[in-house]
């Protein structure tokens, strides 16, 4: 059923700068497109532009007030200004971050900012994309949300200056107002006539004497949430609307063989109950209702899911086998080292399960949902129902977490399957379960390391053969997110294509060695080799992606390495990584902070790592110990590197927050299929460490002018090797698997 | 069924074995009270049933006659914030904010009848109130500023 394939030829890795030409655009005039200096994409701003933009702007202005510049800023006749955030919000705090840009450069109290998530459409997208994921939310934004917020400025501006009949150079924005020597006007007064004004074409935006950008602002979604407004996708209710859960398979894609839904048809409120693609569909007025009618119906399934007779165990098994099938070379003369480590299946696990709402109207659907996809959503489902991708409308609401979950639109399409039967406006809730048996995981791997130390201790070559399942395949997705004049059958073969491209290995595979791959450590002879696992498990992206494994194997292969020449990890690191790089900063910085080289308490040992993820360094000092079988985590120590930091509080948020799922992970997670089953459940079995078992944490972040990077899960990678790191100098053991528990439970 | 929900009379027509939680979200609309496991383990369900923190996605609403009932939306006074919630805005403890309204509840029952808990009281309270975000650090801070607003000692 799944197969291992012949070893993939390796390739030797090396630094490849993104070059890519700006695509133009042609839709839209004033859809701008730019590259950072990293060649990151960023995202682009529409502007109001031309004949026809121009006449809406100043027509929403003449008959509502309010000043709408471009599709990012708003600005009301009451001074309040609303953003609309392309990106969503998980608790990654991009509401802040955005709106915290936008009160600097429009010269407003960050209090008279208000986010929002506009519905999804091309005005949101990079590249075509609407998404939130791979921390790059602010390093998109970071640029072009200010231009938006100062091309309103400038606007605004030149409507006081020629109000007063004065030049606007002598005019200044500033606490929501533009004044002139001893005159001021608020913003709010000046809406009609700044939408009069030419659409600057370079808004200038600040380098330097940030007033905002810097600060430790209050979330500005906090308020609503502590009182418990915050509307998330299960708060979602429109007139008429049913709710509905859905009876799925034990075992992930098995048929339905039949059901008896004639018991559960006669409770109060069931409107529905019937198969679909998914599983039986069980619709009532309320979920309670749902839910109790749906314990009624008798299913039985079929044994035909392709992950039939699937035992993770075995498959790990394999895959260490597979790993040791070949030898690198290593140069005559060295010291040889090897090593492996293994990674689980992981759940994401957000604390809203998954759920939906879906109303399909003809021509027309539309949909409320947490989601972090939303262009995938928008595009999949105009392919499913036969209609326009404009005719889908799609209203982002606050997720309760994501982790990369809410990429995938399952449960999304899943709704419209349900709602599209009923006609009426359906919300489909999963229960904790659904999403923990019947979801997505992060991939398992297995990671096999050769190392070579010359005569002085010092890494002269470094093979790393890394085996998981891949995530490049997106051919379910694909045809949604592809242009949408391609016509369906080119889509549609579009995706078979890159389905085999995937299934060939033709494709460099970046997420499965990214960490590996590029590695700041000076080492003449550094190979990465990947090797796909073939298996028919749903894999998705988890927080921090391939760096979530990679991390662990390289940084305690390092550790290994160490140990080998006799040196202390972190002087042995230093001796591997050039003066000057930011890695090198943020481990002494780390070291520094944690103390690492000065004395240890009695009975706790100290670890350390170092890892750049998405273009942000971070070093984290890990303090440990085991007591009868379990293990302790004390404190940790994190210094970050991320560039410019929009807000500080909201990056140290992050880094706890990172530091808390990994080592949840790399203590607890492991999801295990037995015979095509999933094993865990609920919380009771997939265990996330709670208040009594958080470490006190300490993050410092360097400071810097460099263009800033995300922070949503450069925390995660180090934290697994750190802890290794600090168990193995207090027991003498060296973990190489995760979930540690179980890894130290077996060694016994 | 009767009951009080943050002050005001309830009556409710629904089977006694429905969980408070559905009764609490789907008839009286109050939606800061969270569904997260079903099964009393994540604790995004607390309410407080008279006086005491209870998780409400497996309690009976049959249970609940006569009983005194608090959720998120009933913490504060006239528009004003619990002490907790403000605490919680000084240290700026949400992330998703989910388990939030719970974790607030929680630490709010705690308070009532402790006004100034230890760290180890803090713990074994709260450890019930899952974090996927990983706030727990600055719930901890929260509480203890939160307890200091109310008049205990920090």
């Amino acid at each position: 059923m799944w197969n291992i394939p012949e070893n993939q030829k390796g390739r030797k890795t090396r630094r490849v700068e993104a070059r890519r030409s700006a695509v133009n655009f042609s839709r839209r005039e004033f859809l701008k497109v730019s590259l950072t200096a990293s060649g990151v994409l960023v995202m682009g701003v529409h502007f109001a532009g031309c004949s026809n933009g121009r006449g809406q702007m100043r027509e929403e202005a003449e008959s509502t007030g309010v000043f709408r510049p471009n599709a990012i800023i708003a600005i009301q006749p009451d001074g309040f200004v609303q953003v609309a955030v392309a990106k969503t919000e998980m608790g990654q705090g991009v509401f802040t971050s955005h709106a915290m840009l936008v009160a600097e450069e429009l010269e407003v109290p960050l209090e008279m900012v208000r986010s929002y998530h506009p519905e999804a459409g091309p005005d949101y997208q990079t590249f075509g994309v609407q998404i939130t994921g791979g921390s790059s939310s602010l390093k998109e934004s970071f640029v072009p949300i200010r231009e938006a917020a100062a091309a309103a400025r400038e606007m605004l501006v030149l409507a006081a200056a020629s109000a007063w009949g004065v030049p606007a150079s002598e005019c200044e924005a500033r606490e929501g107002a533009i004044h002139h020597k001893d005159k001021s006007v608020p913003i709010g007064d000046l809406t009609r006539a700044a939408s009069t004004q030419e659409i600057p074409s370079s808004p200038r935006i600040k380098t330097k004497d940030f007033k905002v950008i810097g600060q430790a602002k209050t979330r500005v979604d906090a308020l609503e949430k502590v009182k418990g407004e915050a509307v998330f996708g299960i708060d979602v209710s429109v007139p008429g609307m049913l709710r509905a859960v859905v009876i799925r398979p034990p075992v992930m894609g098995s048929t339905l063989k039949s059901f008896d839904a004639s018991a559960a048809e006669k409770e109060t409120g069931v409107e529905a109950i019937f198969e679909f693609e998914r599983g039986v569909a069980v619709v009532a007025q309320k979920y309670w209702q749902a839910m109790r009618a749906s314990r009624l119906v008798k299913v039985e399934w079929n044994d035909d899911s392709k992950l039939k007779g699937l035992n993770s165990a075995e498959l790990a098994s394999e895959a260490a086998r597979e790993s040791r099938k070949s030898e690198p070379d290593i140069p005559a003369g060295l010291k040889v080292f090897e090593a492996e480590y293994a990674s689980p299946y992981l759940s994401h696990s957000p604390m809203e399960p998954m759920n939906a709402a879906a109303w399909v109207k003809g021509d027309s659907a539309e949909i409320w949902a947490p989601l972090q996809w939303q262009s995938a959503a928008q595009g999949d489902i105009a392919m499913l129902l036969g209609i326009d991708r404009a005719k889908v409308k799609i209203h982002t609401t606050m997720l309760g977490g994501g982790f990369g979950r809410r990429l995938m639109i399952d449960y999304v399409v899943e709704a419209v399957l349900v709602a599209r039967k009923l006609k009426k406006p359906v919300h489909v809730i999963w229960s904790r379960e659904d999403d923990m048996r019947g979801g997505y995981y992060r991939p398992i791997n297995h990671t096999r390391v050769v190392g070579g130390l010359d005569e002085s201790g010092r890494i002269q070559a470094l093979h790393y053969h890394t085996l998981s399942q891949s995530l490049l395949d997106l051919r379910d997705w694909l045809p949604g997110i592809l242009p949408e004049w391609l016509p369906r059958i080119a889509r549609t073969m579009a995706a078979r294509a890159a389905g085999s491209l995937v299934e060939s290995d033709m494709l460099p595979n970046a997420l499965a060695t990214e960490g590996a791959s590029e590695t700041a450590y000076r080492i003449p002879e550094h190979d990465v080799k990947y090797t796909q696992i073939r298996v028919d498990v749903p894999v998705s992206f988890w927080r921090s992606v391939g760096h979530s494994f990679n991390a662990f194997a390289m940084e305690s292969f390092i550790d290994e390495l160490a140990a080998a020449a006799d040196k202390d990890p972190l002087a042995f690191r230093l001796e591997h990584l050039p003066q000057g790089s930011r890695e090198r900063n943020v481990l002494e910085k780390a070291a520094e902070l944690a103390d690492f080289s000065g004395p240890r308490d009695s009975g706790w040992g100290k670890g350390i790592a170092v890892h750049k993820s998405f273009d942000t360094y971070c070093a984290e000092v890990v303090e440990a110990r085991v007591t009868n079988g379990a293990i302790e985590v004390r404190r940790v120590w994190c210094v970050v590197d991320c560039g410019i930091v929009v807000n500080p509080d909201i990056v140290r948020q992050q880094m706890e927050s990172c530091i808390i799922q990994g080592i949840s992970a790399a203590i607890h997670q492991e999801i295990t299929f037995e015979n095509g089953h999933v094993i865990q459940g609920n919380f009771d079995d997939y265990k996330f460490i709670r208040l009594h078992e958080t470490p006190e944490i300490f993050v410092d972040i360097v400071e810097s002018n460099e263009a800033p990077t995300g922070v949503g899960e450069p925390g995660l990678p180090p934290v697994a090797p750190a802890l290794a790191g600090a168990i193995f100098e207090v027991t003498g053991q060296r973990l190489r698997r995760m979930p540690f528990l179980q890894a130290l439970k077996d060694t016994k | 069924m009767k009951f009080k929900v943050n002050g005001e009379d309830h009556e409710v027509d629904v089977p006694g074995d429905v969980p408070l939680l559905w009764v609490i979200r789907e008839e009286l609309n109050l939606l800061g009270t969270k569904f997260g496991c079903g099964k009393a383990l994540c604790g995004a369900c607390t309410v407080m049933v008279d006086g005491k923190a209870r998780r409400s996605c497996v309690l009976p609403v049959g249970s609940v006659e006569g009983a005194e009932i608090t959720t998120v939306e009933g913490l504060g006074e006239g528009g004003t914030l619990h002490a907790v919630q403000e605490a919680w805005l000084e240290e700026n403890v949400v992330q998703c904010g989910y388990c939030q309204p719970g974790q607030i509840v929680q630490a709010a029952a705690l308070l009532s009848v402790n006004e100034n808990p230890s760290d180890a009281e803090i713990d074994s309270a709260l450890s019930a109130n899952l974090c996927r975000c990983g706030t727990y650090p600055r719930i901890r801070k929260a509480v203890k500023l939160a307890a200091s607003k109310l008049g205990g000692q920090p």
